[in-house]
């Protein structure tokens, strides 16, 4: 069953290639939020104005998307994984 | 039998066909700032490809302007009716959204300057379209088979190939080259038929922690939702469009489940299943309504029961009515079957695009 829109969803974040990692690397936002969210907080975590980020290695989603539908589309055991680097890593 | 199959697929490559070639003829005028010349010049008339995208044509609009452009750096983007387009939304969608009654040719204004980065992405022109293009085809197939490999497993020469068609509106080449992605169709019996076996056992091989694969094969589907007035008699005298957030972008693949002695999915069962807020006609917020007023045996009931007026009122109010759905600038009849309309009218990153209007109360 899909997960309602106001849920929050778990983001774990995962650092490619010579990304610095963070101290936290798993948090808390609204589904209602847009993909756009989650690459600003890291833009701010990291201090880089350029940062690829990704979808369970795989692709980046367009920064329009919500959260929740990346959440029910992609989520693997009850989070969305979100990998970051700062060259492109998967195209 | 053969006959039949051999039916289908000319009706298909119709179908393929007439996407494709299909366009928006476009009248694109300067912005009034932008304007450097007098007179200023006259508007750019092209025909915008309904698969196409926005940045694409901008080589040829800024060499229709150049005179009369000032000196500088450009940004480009194009507005409508005081909306900026989002350029990653291919054209023919832009239009079927934006444009209740299809207005020929499309007035846009395009803009040098004042990027709106506040509502639109940044966008280097046909670098950005491609990175877009390509992730929204890797999602897509992420969708369909549970992983991206089969993009990711392209040659750059066959990517870059792929790309070109798709930007050149080339489908003999694009088909030839995206068979490579052994995506195939989509089937009433759950399985992609040309790629079913190898569906099956990327997601058994890939995803340890759910076995038994099995899983039912997903349709990707972004569905693009616009808020028209409710009494509204002609769809035609709709409001435009002024923000962005009146539009609800959402994403949700449509899991195609096999069920004993049906025939066909039809389109309205899948909107239905993808849009319940819209489509189903219980209310859906009475239990929720309840439950914040203080009754907490509706919470645990499956089904609410008949809401006090006030609450049936607010639901009222919430509630939306369909008005129109549109795909590829088609005004789709709700029995038509749904993987007919993924197979034939999805667009070239393998996503089915669809424009609903419903009405509601409060704009």
């Amino acid at each position: 069953m899909a997960a309602e829109a106001d849920q929050k969803v778990v983001v774990h974040v995962r650092s490619t290639g010579d990304a610095p990692i963070l101290k936290q690397s798993k948090f808390k936002i609204s589904g209602r939020d847009k993909f756009l969210k989650v690459i600003e907080f890291l833009r701010r975590q990291l201090h880089q104005d350029t940062l690829f980020v990704y979808i369970n290695s795989a692709f980046s989603p367009n920064p329009d998307e919500l959260v929740i539908d990346l959440y029910n589309n992609f989520g693997i055991d009850g989070k969305l994984v979100v990998n970051y680097a700062l060259s492109a890593a998967w195209g | 039998m053969a006959a039949a199959h051999d039916e289908a697929a000319a009706w298909s490559e119709e179908a393929a066909r007439r996407v494709w070639g299909g366009a928006v003829p476009l009248q694109v005028h300067l912005h009034d700032a932008d304007v450097t010349a007098l007179p200023p010049p006259p508007p750019f008339l092209t025909l915008g490809p309904r698969i196409g995208y926005l940045p694409l044509l901008i080589p040829v609009i800024k060499a229709h302007f150049s005179n009369a452009l000032p000196p500088g750096v450009d940004t480009v983007w194009f507005e409508y009716k005081g909306l900026p387009l989002k350029w990653y939304v291919p054209i023919g969608v832009l239009f079927d959204l934006l444009c209740a009654d299809p207005e020929r040719p499309w007035n846009l204004i395009v803009h040098f300057r004042g990027y709106p980065s506040e509502v639109l992405s940044p966008c280097e022109g046909e670098d950005s379209v491609k990175w877009s293009y390509m992730n929204s085809l890797k999602e897509a197939t992420f969708i369909i088979t549970g992983n991206s490999k089969s993009v990711m497993n392209m040659s750059q020469a066959d990517q870059v190939a792929l790309w070109e068609f798709v930007m050149k509106g080339n489908l003999d080449g694009y088909k030839n080259v995206s068979t490579r992605l052994k995506l195939g169709t989509f089937e009433e019996d759950g399985l992609v038929r040309t790629a079913s076996t190898e569906c099956q056992r990327q997601q058994s091989s890939d995803e340890p922690e759910s076995p038994g694969s099995g899983k039912p094969c997903r349709v990707p589907v972004r569905l693009y939702v616009r808020g028209v007035q409710e009494d509204l008699e002609d769809i035609e005298d709709a409001m435009p469009v002024s923000d962005w957030e009146n539009v609800s972008y959402i994403n949700r693949p449509f899991e195609i489940r096999k069920v004993e002695g049906r025939s066909y999915i039809t389109l309205e069962h899948a909107l239905q299943t993808l849009l319940p807020e819209f489509f189903r006609s219980e209310p859906q917020h009475a239990e929720k309504l309840g439950s914040a007023a203080g009754d907490s045996d509706t919470t645990s009931s499956q089904e609410a029961e008949p809401a006090p007026a006030s609450l049936r009122e607010a639901d009222i109010a919430k509630k939306a009515k369909v008005k129109l759905v549109r795909v590829q600038g088609i005004e789709l009849g709700m029995d038509i079957p749904f993987l007919w309309v993924a197979n034939n009218l999805k667009n070239p990153e393998y996503y089915l695009h669809i424009c609903v209007y419903v009405g509601t109360r409060k704009q």
